[in-house]
């Protein structure tokens, strides 16, 4: 019955399809807008908030260590140096580890483990981070405590330098605590996206190494590796923004303690604690104002942080000549 | 005159499973010192596997098995405590695609020969000046050896594979359909690669190029669904083959 379908008829479809394509079109330029809106919001919101500490204490808020409520002096160093601190112990532990575990789930684990394993480390990246942190407060702790700490401050008690930053008195939580519970933390994403990028070198390549007569190792260091760098360090810097925004867990075990101190097992804090521990109790205008600041400053890191990983991706991809073909 | 040529590698009764299935029946040819010795065939025909045996390189994946005897000067390769990464660096390969590594022009030569011997840079310098010259490649890198090899077009990049493989000294070439990804100027170039190396190397290609296997070719195969169908002299195979079923496929009727 169904013959061609009159001149007309089909014109009018196509005009209907332009009116929803066109609809279409804006609502897609509305939800990307929306995006740069609430970005420009935030700013604002931080700026203004902040606007009384920055008068207040200007440019040595960023290096002045003094936290006084009472008083009301305040000064972000030490909350600046312990996120930087865990964050970089946090980083130095888990890429090593989370690239080791890619390797070993695309290079040489079993077949039938390999699904099993992998499942099992997504699902570590599926803990809630109040999980970590009660954890970390009630079971890594003592057992850090009673155990590994003592018996790290014992072996480098007679090595200089390191037995200034691993000394002192084992408390259990602080800076490294910390660290540790981080790295677990960031794990998971390294080492999936490490995964992942593993698995996009070419079958054929990695046979070619092979076929040199290259070993395992030797095709992991010389082929994967550099075929998928790009994509690792696209992997590490997600996991370093997570670090350094990561706050109910680091809050439970840091310490919470507005100093600076060389030994890494001190207690210490970082930004994000400082602001989820004092928030409700910051009665005082420049005491809220301070914290605001703080946000800010965390919010320019993890910026800054997130922009160079950009900017060193786009200058290993042109080094590497379009390694994507 | 195939009387006089000393074989090289002795393939006897090979057979081939991935998993459960045959890929390759009761294999037996042999592959001349320093003759090409060309593998031709319908898709499918083992012929590619058949390659993959003789440098070990399906071992990589499990459930892939071969069985039988591969003899590499007298010496089985199947079966002996072959080390598989020196026998790979006896028996060179390169594939279809052009596989060069991430790295400079210079480096994906180097890597090779770095990988079984320690040299002082100059002398390194001479080999892959050598090594590049044999590839016919080095006029157009010359100055350019700082690049990423994946700058290079798909018939250098090609040349280059080779060139690395020829830089690590290997006694065999195994050429697994090495210009099928590539445009008729670099085929050629490529083939006149062939007919250059086969002074120095034993070489076996795979090809689906019925005119690329008599023009570079001093033997030749034909495979059909995993078995040997006719073997002999490439002249001979190509313009008075004994088979029914290798004269329809030179021919064109099938395939």
């Amino acid at each position: 019955m169904s013959k061609v379908t009159p001149t007309r008829k089909r014109a009018e479809a196509v005009r209907r399809s332009g009116y929803r394509d066109v609809r279409f079109r804006l609502l897609t330029w509305l939800a990307s807008m929306g995006v740069v809106a609430i970005f420009a919001g935030v700013m604002a919101a931080l700026g203004i908030g902040a606007w009384p500490a920055i008068k207040a204490f200007g440019f040595p808020f960023l290096y002045t260590e003094i936290w006084n409520p009472v008083t009301d002096q305040f000064g972000a160093l030490a909350s600046i140096y312990g996120t930087l601190v865990t964050s970089l112990i946090a980083m130095v532990i888990a890429v090593p580890v989370g690239i080791g575990i890619a390797i070993f789930l695309t290079e040489i684990c079993p077949r039938p483990l390999r699904r099993s394993i992998g499942i099992a480390i997504e699902l570590l990246a599926g803990i809630p981070s109040i999980i970590y942190g009660i954890w970390g407060l009630f079971v890594f702790a003592p057992w850090f405590q009673s155990g590994l700490q003592p018996w790290l401050i014992d072996l480098f008690s007679n090595v200089p330098v390191l037995q200034d930053y691993l000394g002192g008195a084992p408390y259990g939580i602080g800076i490294f605590t910390a660290a540790l519970i981080l790295s677990v933390m960031v794990l998971p994403f390294i080492s999936a996206v490490t995964r992942d990028v593993f698995e996009t070198v070419p079958t054929t390549l990695k046979e070619a190494a092979y076929a040199m007569g290259c070993t395992t190792s030797e095709v992991v260091w010389r082929v994967t590796l550099p075929f998928a760098r790009t994509g690792v360090v696209g992997g590490a810097m997600l996991a370093l923004g997570r670090a350094l925004g990561e706050t109910m867990a680091v809050t439970f075990v840091i310490g919470n303690a507005h100093h600076i101190q060389t030994s890494l097992f001190a207690p210490g804090t970082t930004i994000s604690a400082t602001i989820a521990n004092e928030f409700t109790e910051a009665v005082g205008p420049l005491y809220l104002s301070s914290l605001i600041e703080m946000g800010l400053i965390l919010f320019f890191i993890t910026f800054v942080v997130l922009a160079s990983a950009q900017l060193m991706l786009g200058a290993l991809e042109r080094r590497a000549g379009g390694l994507s073909s | 005159m195939e009387g006089r040529d000393k074989v090289k590698i002795d393939v006897k009764n090979l057979s081939f499973f991935y998993g459960g299935t045959q890929a390759l029946k009761d294999i037996t040819l042999p592959i001349y010192d320093r003759k090409v010795t060309a593998f031709i065939g319908p898709s499918g025909c083992g012929k590619s596997t058949l390659l993959r045996v003789l440098n070990r390189i399906y071992e990589l994946y499990p459930n892939q098995r071969a069985e039988g005897e591969v003899r590499l000067d007298g010496e089985d390769i199947l079966h002996s405590k072959q080390d598989t990464n020196l026998l790979r660096a006896r028996v060179g390969m390169v594939f279809q695609k052009p596989t060069p590594f991430p790295m400079t022009i210079y480096d994906n030569i180097a890597f090779g020969i770095k990988l079984y011997e320690r040299i002082p840079r100059s002398e390194l310098d001479g080999r892959i000046e050598h090594a590049l010259q044999r590839a016919a490649l080095w006029g157009e890198v010359k100055d350019k050896l700082r690049e990423s090899g994946l700058s290079l077009s798909g018939g250098q990049q090609q040349r280059l594979c080779i060139a690395r493989t020829v830089a690590t000294k290997p006694e065999v070439i195994l050429l697994d359909e090495p210009a099928s990804a590539l445009d008729p100027i670099s085929t050629a170039k490529i083939e006149e690669l062939i007919d250059e190396l086969v002074k120095d190397y034993t070489i076996a290609i795979v090809t689906h190029n019925m005119q690329q296997a008599s023009r570079t070719s001093d033997y030749t195969a034909f495979m059909y669904l995993g078995e040997l169908i006719e073997f002999g002299n490439t002249e001979k195979v190509f313009t008075a083959p004994t088979n029914k079923r290798t004269e329809q496929y030179i021919t064109g009727r099938f395939g």
